[in-house]
């Protein structure tokens, strides 16, 4: 997961060069998760995009703007419990914490890294369609894991592997 | 002037005009387009009202709010451009979209309104992606999409009713939330809306708007409470709210006539003017103006309660005498008056239910079941069928189109064979529509559960196929939708549900099935699953119902509607004449079957154990296939709907354990709680997750639509029928859809109507055992073989009107598990009266993951 320091070069060197650096950088950063939106999922995935956003938000101030003025503490965890993290928003950033955060808006169990590549991403298959398949269990507000789907799929479409 | 004046009641020699065609198809070619003007509206004026995190909104706040937004919307006066399907994605199309009806639900041709107080941030991950959805995508252009991310949705992450229940809850309150969210126990429409209504607009157009907001400060000034006084201003605020959207529109109209070069659009847009300026705020003058006010208090309406089954009513009750009149003074001709209606009914279908993606395999291509009710008797019981009757058949004939959805009332000792034979012609002409109902049956089950006889006489119906008083019953009759099959599951298993997963126990233990020694020990654990069931969904309902009084007044509503303005209540907190709460059982064939196979094989015959039935459907049959065979065979193992008091028994047994669990049971309005078998298309969403059932069913196989035997073990149409009108009038009361299919051309077309005529008396004649005969049939008149093509080759069958379980759907648009279920439905021939036997049908190309559109 990025450190903060990290977190500040980003920022800073999106203040500093111009938009064909930043989206050049951005690209690069994001080719691990690019990938994995076109469909090559491993059990990465969930890391991959973790950090993909969290990248993206640093370096691209039009993705950014959707989490503006945003607070939220997501939890996601595979059913048998070996994976689990927690990504928290908070007014224009996020943080990635690796473990399971307390209290939670939201919390998503799934059942391995494709169930929730295709509950975030699937073309003709969305939020509710994982849970009808019980690939997925959320537990609280599921509109804040609509946002989250929004904020997948946005990056996918500027990342332009939509 | 005699009510029947035509001489021809099929009006064959009306046609479409030309100008009216080119809009319906312009209609057809136009695909969904999600409209953002209502959501950032109530967005904007939410906020600037402090209406964000309050602990609640009162209805004068709800009135304030939805002025402000009449008085802001866009007035349309007609819509000139839509986007359609091409092989490069959905493109732009300009038509001519004259209509003498102005105004428009949406800001859009064909728009999808949303709600984002209720369920509209579902769509929010697919924002990107729903213009290249498979089937029914919706339009969004780039900025668009970035004003409901930005501008809208986030504002309501917590002020949306599911999470307002979820804080105001307690945790079994919480539980019951996430049942809901499984989908698999049951579906709950309060998140959602209410609807499921009838205006009434009988006031608004004999006495217009002014005349209540007259009524409204009158009552004001003596009303005893604040509530009543808030209320009554609330009533006032709207009404000069729609009154001053019909004005803009009024001005709009004459500034367009004002630069238009054509003397006949002059004309035409000066005439627009003129009626919105006097209409819907003073009484309707002409036939015309009285649907104007229709329209503009129906897009009013629509403003305040999400598009889901409201419906229009008795429309050739209402507007009758204003039509009367202008004909009988020749200011009108039946030709007119057939093409306002097509105008009208495009305007009707101006907007389609928000559905996300996945929606579509429990809703899909659902439109927003605005039905229409002509026919039947008034409230003294004399025959109401009229002229307009007749002129709203042929109008509903012509345009085929989905919404509004036409339902008839035919009384069996009022009417005359030539009114059921022309509605059994519109049938065959049509291949869908109007859906039958049988006064008889339909006013003893509304007596029996609250309505007076002249309540219950002048009944509409609402939705799908729900009966309810016009314009005075708040029925909510699509409340909830339980899946009846998961209580079988929990008896089966002992509470657990292969959904859930075995380990965990979700409902009460009612004993290992294994264990029992009679069938009757098992009929009492099915019953406590099924009250178990009940009672979580209507606890639910209950608390969903709580929130929408805090919250989500209606006074739009309220003030058209007969009871608010003498009780000073708002609709919501109980002000309407009469209450309910409908419930829509799902799969009840498929549980009477089960009952009937598990009686049969497990009880009766002693070669087979309960424990070896378990097993079988813990693998899904395989290696029991002679099992199957077994159950399949109604000679071996009864089945619903073979006319055999064994076979029908458990259906009827189930239907009167349901109907006696809620009938005493009170909601928050005050009103009591019905049950109806309807299923729309959930009979294939439901099915889709649940295991293999004891009737020979497969795992994630469909259900039975309706109230319809399953489809292939019903060989006699008369023993169907017969079977089905068994079930008391009473134990239906939230109403039921029997869908049938006939095939279509059978030689002779007088003889085939003749004996389709035929089928329907004999369905609703009275008998021993029922003596108000069956309540409601429905068809589809469609060949086999066409359904087959239509799966091929869509783009040729854009226009195939199917009857659903209750509504009207284009073949087309629906899921690849709800064209084969319509597909397999059985099917008989009018000629013999006997089922024609095909091959199950694949599962069309897409299937659960896709649509073959």
């Amino acid at each position: 997961m990025a450190t903060t320091l990290k977190k500040f070069a980003l920022r800073t060197f999106s203040r500093v060069f111009p938009e064909g650096t930043r989206n050049s950088l951005h690209r690069r950063l994001c080719k691990p998760l690019a990938e994995q939106f076109c469909g090559k999922v491993t059990d990465e995935f969930l890391e991959v995009l973790l950090r993909g956003m969290e990248a993206s938000f640093c370096l691209l101030k039009g993705y950014r703007e959707n989490i503006e003025g945003f607070s939220g503490t997501y939890v996601f965890r595979t059913d048998d419990g070996r994976v689990g993290c927690s990504a928290v928003f908070s007014d224009g950033s996020m943080d990635v914490d690796p473990k399971p955060r307390a209290p939670y808006e939201v919390r998503v169990s799934f059942k391995d890294a494709p169930a929730l590549w295709r509950f975030l991403l699937a073309e003709n298959q969305d939020i509710l369609d994982s849970i009808l398949a019980n690939d997925v269990d959320v537990d609280g507000n599921l509109n804040y894991i609509y946002k989250f789907g929004f904020l997948a799929r946005d990056l996918q479409h500027r990342l332009g592997v939509a | 002037m005699s009510s029947i004046t035509v001489r021809d009641l099929s009006l064959r020699d009306i046609k479409l005009g030309p100008q009216l065609a080119a809009l319906r198809e312009a209609y057809f070619r136009a695909v969904p387009e999600i409209c953002t003007e209502r959501p950032l509206l109530i967005t904007k004026f939410s906020r600037e009202a402090g209406l964000f995190g309050r602990d609640r909104i009162s209805v004068l706040d709800k009135g304030r709010l939805y002025r402000k937004i009449l008085e802001n919307r866009f007035p349309v006066i007609e819509h000139t451009k839509a986007h359609q399907r091409t092989p490069s994605g959905l493109e732009e199309f300009v038509f001519d979209g004259s209509s003498p009806f102005a105004g428009s639900t949406t800001s859009k041709f064909k728009g999808v309104p949303l709600y984002p107080e209720f369920m509209a941030l579902s769509l929010w991950p697919e924002l990107w992606t729903m213009t290249r959805r498979g089937s029914n995508p919706y339009y969004i252009s780039d900025e668009e999409v970035r004003t409901l991310n930005q501008d809208v949705f986030p504002y309501w992450l917590k002020d949306n009713i599911v999470e307002l229940a979820r804080a105001r809850g307690d945790n079994a309150d919480r539980n019951r939330i996430q049942l809901l969210q499984k989908f698999v126990l049951f579906l709950a429409s309060k998140p959602n809306c209410i609807s499921h209504t009838i205006p009434d607009f009988s006031r608004a157009v004999n006495e217009g708007l002014r005349a209540v907001i007259d009524d409204a400060h009158g009552r004001k000034t003596q009303a005893a409470t604040e509530a009543q006084k808030e209320f009554y201003q609330a009533i006032s605020e709207v009404m000069e709210g729609i009154i001053a959207y019909a004005r803009r529109i009024a001005d709009a109209g004459a500034a367009m006539a004002e630069s238009a070069a054509d003397p006949i659009k002059k004309a035409q847009l000066t005439e627009i003017a003129r009626i919105y300026r006097r209409v819907p705020e003073y009484p309707a003058e002409s036939f015309r103006e009285g649907l104007t006010t229709i329209w503009v208090c129906w897009t009013a309406i629509h403003l305040e309660n999400a598009n889901v089954g409201l419906s229009l009513g008795r429309l050739d009750q209402v507007l009758y005498n204003l039509y009367a009149r202008d004909v009988q003074a020749k200011r009108l001709t039946v030709d007119q008056a057939v093409e306002l209606l097509g105008y009208l009914w495009l305007k009707i279908g101006d907007h389609v239910p928000m559905i996300p993606s996945a929606g579509e395999q429990l809703f899909g291509g659902s439109g927003s079941n605005q039905a229409i009710t002509i026919g039947g008797v008034d409230a003294e019981g004399r025959d109401a069928v009229n002229d307009l009757t007749y002129v709203m058949l042929r109008a509903i004939e012509l345009m085929m189109l989905r919404d509004p959805n036409l339902n008839a009332r035919f009384h069996p000792e009022v009417h005359d064979d030539a009114y059921l034979r022309r509605l059994c012609e519109a049938n065959l002409n049509t291949r869908a529509t109007p859906a039958l109902h049988n006064d008889r049956a339909v006013i003893e089950a509304l007596t029996a559960s609250g309505h007076t006889l002249a309540q219950a006489r002048d009944y509409g119906v609402i939705g799908c196929v729900e009966p309810g008083s016009n314009g005075r019953f708040y029925g909510h009759s699509g409340a909830l939708l339980v899946n009846l099959p998961s209580a079988l599951e929990l008896a089966l298993f002992n509470g657990r549900h292969r959904h859930f997963g075995m380990e965990k126990l979700i409902s009460l233990e009612t004993g290992d099935p294994a264990t029992f020694s009679t069938f009757e020990q098992f009929r009492e654990s099915l019953k406590g699953q099924m009250l178990w069931l009940l009672e979580q969904a209507i606890a639910l309902n209950e608390l969903l119902g709580r929130i929408h009084q805090c919250f989500y007044p209606t006074p739009i509503l309220s003030a058209l509607f007969e009871g608010p303005m003498e009780s000073g209540k708002d609709l919501i907190a109980g002000g309407a004449t009469l209450n309910a709460s409908g419930i829509a059982i799902i799969g009840l064939a498929d549980v009477a079957d089960s009952l009937n196979a598990i009686e049969t094989l497990a009880f009766g015959s002693g070669q087979f154990t309960l424990a070896q039935f378990l097993d079988a459907l813990r693998k899904n049959y395989e290696g029991y296939d002679w099992l199957l065979d077994r159950i399949q065979d109604p000679q071996q193992t009864p089945r619903f709907g073979n006319d055999s008091p064994q076979s029908d028994g458990n259906a009827l047994w189930v239907a009167k354990t349901l109907h006696e669990a809620v009938k005493d049971k009170r909601n928050y309005r005050g009103g009591n709680y019905r049950v109806g078998y309807w299923t729309m298309t959930n009979h294939a969403g439901f099915g889709r997750l649940i295991g293999a059932t004891p009737n020979g069913r497969k795992a994630g196989e469909n259900f039975s639509s309706g109230l319809t035997p399953n489809s292939g073990v019903t060989p006699s149409l008369t023993a169907a029928l017969q079977s089905i009108a068994k079930l008391p009038a009473p134990f239906v009361d939230n109403g039921m859809a029997v869908n049938l299919k006939f095939t279509p051309d059978d030689g002779d077309a007088e003889t085939t109507l003749s004996r389709f005529v035929a089928y329907v008396k004999g369905y609703f004649d009275a008998r021993q055992d029922q003596p108000s005969g069956g309540m409601e049939i429905q068809f589809n008149v469609t060949s086999h073989q066409d359904f087959i093509e239509a799966v091929k080759d869509p783009s040729q069958y854009d226009k195939l009107l199917v009857r659903v379980s209750g509504y009207t759907a284009y073949f087309k648009d629906l899921n690849p598990r709800m064209q084969k279920e319509i597909i397999d439905r059985t099917e008989y021939c009018l000629s013999t009266g006997r089922a024609v036997l095909y091959e199950p049908f694949p599962l069309p190309q897409g299937g659960d993951d896709g649509h073959n559109a």
